[in-house]
């Protein structure tokens, strides 16, 4: 079966920040000197020769894209400055868009007006509800208890709503790449028995990032530190995302909380601040090869990541100094921020939180199911005619 | 024979041959052989100070006879030639033994080879006993020149002839100048317009007072040496009585620039030339270029449009070699294209990208920025073209093994062109005959040295140059061009062509006239004088290679430097028989 090749897809990809893949001739050093490149999985070479020839068919069904944690080495030895990291950075965002059946990715992607109105808009819907929530029930002069402002359980309930939306997003996406991979993209047999064999992969990549460390460039920083700020960071949110979706009455019921609960939030915000700063700064000074090149998106990314980070201590602030009026202001104007950055994380790089680990996943079980047939057909006597 | 007095000289060639034979040993046995007067063991032997001691030797000593024993001749035969000569002995009273090569080099036990190494110099001296004294011949050279072809190698080498003040007949079988570049719009990497490279070398050529152009002729008869050439030049055109008779030119020396021909694409089925509308050759799309429209043949402009490399070039069942200038060709081509409809998407189907010289590797890279998609296939696996279905929105599928990916990929076309590769002409073998020159298994005319002749031929006074040798792209042709223009003019200006003593001489009273010779000579050197019915050689054409001196039934000819009794007293010496 031959596929057919599509010229124009290579012109798509440009706004997904593949600029130089055409430079590629396919030396192969990219894949050579990449620390996770194997006998299977041979990116980044393959993948950036699919995205030449437009195969769209094949490339939404690989893995590949997911494999890769951007070391940049691959493009630092690139002989022709085809930036293969980079490209395989574009193929994430590409393949983002692709498992959203909503389309919204692609337009984000392709557009940063229609990105930053997007978000404006949820931004000022959010804003206008808990204002008029606020001031329809509550006191702007009181926090929590009786009459608040924002009372933490209407503010739980608030947050399991955003959470059920954005999990609904990333169920559905995570489900369509799952039919891609295993199902559309794989053409052989894959026993289920395998899923289960396989499933501690998804915590275990979720919460340690082993292979990010792995990287060869990471690995020659202090303290392999990109990797322990990236895992920082991503702990930090997640920390974040659980005290608020689980813990919220606790924790806006003032100095009465559980200790526990502070030293999370506190660790959190520890991971969140130190990331946020490391990676806007990182992406100013473009010192690392990873950093060269920004997408508008990531900028969107870290600056709303900042925005909250900044009222949410704030609010903090000025909830233990007494500022009470300040503090729901600040509280209003965190959740605006809070709000649409949660609501586009489907459809945004930031959806790699759900899809490397998944990746991970389906990855190990592909290659398992595929030593297996190998050895099938080993075992087979083979017939020479 | 008589007042022998030899010399010789046994070289180490520092340690290359003393650390296997044993060259005092050697000198020892030398100096006691008959007539050997002294004999030498010597560090460097082509040094100057190896020289001058021979030199100092045949003026001290009364040496007549001189034998070195040191590396092969084709190395060092005429330094101790040059050495004789400067003391005023005849150069051909030397003899050269080859140790290394052929000793040293090639054992290893020492006693061994130094019994062999003395059984060489044996032989030498044997035969230097029997060498006389020869002298080279010198002939007169004519100034004037015959290019054939009249393409952008032959205009150049007709200019830089006629600029020097010589006359240059040339002659060109088409009407009009210009060759194959005539038919290209633009050349790699440059873009240079390929026409106002030629209207100033056709205008120069035309104005040139010296040079008598002769178009829609060709050269039909060329009799003579280097220096005194006789060349028939005929028209072509089917005219009558007085323009039809051939012109008799008289010329020194010849530069054949006969260029080459297309490869005929209808040959290779898989394209389907000839059968799909829109499958063009290059040369096609050079003609739609210069008329300013590049479509399909419905007129259409066409979306997606592919380039197929190496046809007829890089393959076994038509021609191994590679074009070399096709490569560059299609990314202009992609270039040009994508420069007339920036819309359009460009495949280029390659098998390797030879981007080998000056600015192209970087006119390579510009046409992938400009994101041509270029995609391998295999040597053996050619892609199909196919008609497309009316669904589909293009002319043509172009089915292809991508090698790279390796994936069996569809590509869309709306117009194919063919990267037709270059042959040599098929009056090739016509040229090569008159002029006396060789071909090679593909038709292209043998150079003399394919690194250090690359325009000389086997014949003196015929030069080759540009694409009827082998495929190159301009800037070659007319180095070549200009490398044969300096070579003539060096020899012009010597007015006198010294020409090898080493020729063979017919003995008058011993020719029977079988000629069995005439034939068999390689260098077509033998004439048979008719009035005389016997043989006679041009000493000026023979290379001395001895066939004729072998194959006469009546022992008729003799080899000079090469005579029988030299070659058997070598033979009778080497087995120690002498």
């Amino acid at each position: 079966m031959s596929v057919r090749v599509n010229p124009m897809f290579i012109d798509d990809l440009d706004s997904f920040g593949a600029e130089d893949v055409q430079l590629c001739y396919q030396c192969g050093d990219c894949s050579t000197v990449c620390p996770h490149a194997d006998e299977v999985y041979k990116f980044p070479r393959k993948s950036m020769r699919l995205l030449q020839m437009g195969l769209e068919q094949k490339l939404e069904t690989t893995l590949e894209p997911w494999l890769c944690y951007y070391c940049g080495q691959c493009s630092e030895q690139c002989p022709r400055e085809a930036d293969p990291g980079e490209t395989m950075m574009s193929l994430r965002r590409w393949l983002i868009s692709r498992y959203d059946f909503t389309g919204i990715a692609r337009k984000f992607f392709k557009s940063r007006i229609t990105e930053i109105i997007a978000i404006i808009t949820v931004a000022v819907l959010t804003g206008t509800f808990l204002l008029f929530y606020g001031f329809s029930g509550g006191s702007i002069r009181i926090y929590d208890g009786e009459g608040a402002f924002l009372p933490s359980t209407f503010i739980h309930r608030f947050d399991l709503t955003v959470g059920a939306i954005l999990a609904l997003f990333l169920v559905i996406n995570a489900i369509h790449m799952w039919y891609l991979v295993m199902i559309k993209g794989t053409p052989f047999k894959v026993p289920w028995w395998l899923y289960l064999k396989e499933l501690y992969q998804l915590p275990w990549h979720f919460f340690t990032q082993k292979r990010y460390s792995e990287c060869e460039r990471k690995r020659e920083h202090k303290f392999y530190m990109p990797w322990m700020i990236h895992l920082g960071l991503m702990l930090g949110y997640v920390i974040m995302l659980v005290l608020v979706m689980v813990f919220i009455e606790l924790l806006q019921s003032g100095p009465k909380v559980l200790w526990q609960v502070h030293i999370f939030g506190y660790l959190a915000t520890i991971g969140l601040v130190v990331g946020t700063i490391y990676f806007i700064r990182s992406r100013f000074k473009k010192h690392y090869i990873q950093y060269k090149k920004s997408h508008g998106t990531d900028w969107v990314f870290v600056v709303l990541l900042f925005i909250i980070v900044i009222t949410g201590i704030a609010q903090h602030i000025f909830h233990r100094t007494g500022l009470l009026e300040v503090a729901n202001i600040t509280y209003v104007v965190h959740l605006m921020s809070v709000v649409p950055w949660l609501l586009r994380m489907p459809f945004s790089k930031w959806a790699h939180l759900v899809y490397r680990p998944l990746a991970m996943y389906l990855a190990a079980i592909r290659r398992d199911a595929l030593t297996m047939q190998v050895s099938v057909l080993n075992s087979y006597p083979v017939v020479v005619k | 024979m008589k007042n022998c007095r030899i010399g010789v000289y046994i070289c180490m060639c520092g340690t290359n041959i003393a650390k296997i034979v044993d060259v005092e040993a050697v000198a020892r046995f030398a100096s006691e052989l008959p007539d050997v007067v002294l004999a030498r063991s010597y560090k460097y032997m082509c040094s100057n100070p190896g020289q001058e001691m021979i030199s100092q030797d045949i003026k001290e000593n009364k040496l007549n006879r001189i034998v070195v024993a040191a590396c092969s001749p084709n190395m060092h035969e005429r330094t101790f030639r040059n050495a004789l000569r400067s003391a005023g002995l005849n150069q051909y009273l030397f003899e050269m033994a080859n140790i290394r090569e052929q000793c040293s080099w090639v054992h290893t036990d020492t006693k061994e080879a130094t019994e062999k190494a003395k059984a060489l110099v044996y032989a030498a001296v044997c035969r230097v006993k029997l060498h006389e004294e020869l002298e080279s011949m010198s002939v007169d050279m004519c100034p004037n020149v015959l290019v054939i072809g009249g393409g952008i190698a032959g205009m150049t080498a007709a200019l830089e002839v006629a600029d020097a003040g010589n006359i240059v007949y040339l002659v060109e079988k088409d009407d009009h100048l210009g060759g194959n570049l005539a038919r290209v719009d633009l050349t790699a990497p440059y873009l240079y317009s390929a026409r106002d490279l030629l209207t100033e070398r056709i205008t120069r050529t035309n104005n040139n007072k010296k040079i008598h152009v002769h178009m829609g002729s060709k050269v039909t008869e060329l009799t003579g040496f280097i220096g005194n050439f006789k060349a028939k030049i005929s028209s072509l055109n089917g005219k009558p009585s007085d323009i039809n008779k051939p012109v008799e030119v008289e010329i020194g020396n010849v530069v054949v620039c006969t260029g080459y021909k297309e490869f005929d694409a209808s040959r290779i089925v898989h394209y389907g030339y000839g059968k799909l509308p829109n499958v063009i050759t290059s040369f096609e799309l050079e003609k739609m270029i210069r008329a300013g429209r590049i479509e399909t043949k419905e007129g259409k402009i066409p979306r997606y449009v592919a380039l197929i490399h190496c046809v007829g070039s890089r393959s076994q069942e038509f021609h191994p070699y590679c074009s070399r200038v096709c490569c560059m060709t299609a990314l202009k081509y992609a270039h040009e294209i994508k420069s007339a409809n920036p819309e359009s998407y460009i495949s280029d189907i390659y098998i390797d990208m030879h981007a080998f010289g000056k600015g192209h590797e970087d006119f390579y890279r510009r046409s992938s920025e400009a994101k041509t998609l270029f995609l391998m296939y295999e040597k053996g696996d050619r892609p199909v073209i196919h008609k497309a279905s009316p669904k589909d929105d293009c002319e043509m599928l172009i089915e292809v093994n991508e090698k790279l990916s390796g994936e069996v990929i569809e590509i869309p076309a709306d117009l194919v062109i063919l990267m037709v590769g270059m042959e040599a002409r098929e009056d090739s073998h016509e040229i090569a005959r008159i002029v006396n020159i060789s071909q090679d298994k593909e038709g292209w005319f043998i150079e003399s040295h394919p690194k250090l002749e690359p325009v000389a031929t086997t014949t003196d006074g015929i030069f080759i140059a540009g694409t009827c040798v082998a495929p190159k792209d301009i800037p070659d042709s007319v180095a070549q061009a200009r490398a044969a223009a300096a070579r003539i003019l060096a020899r012009i200006a010597k007015e006198k062509i010294e020409v090898d003593a080493l020729y063979s001489e017919v003995n008058e009273n011993l020719c029977s006239g079988c000629r069995l010779c005439n034939q068999l000579c390689p260098y077509s050197a033998i004439e048979f004088l008719e009035e005389k019915k016997q043989s006679h050689i041009i000493s000026a054409l023979c290379k001395g290679c001895g066939v004729c001196v072998a194959a006469c039934p009546s022992s008729a000819i003799k080899g000079r430097h090469f005579t029988d009794q030299q070659v058997l007293a070598q033979v009778d010496g080497l087995f120690g028989i002498g």
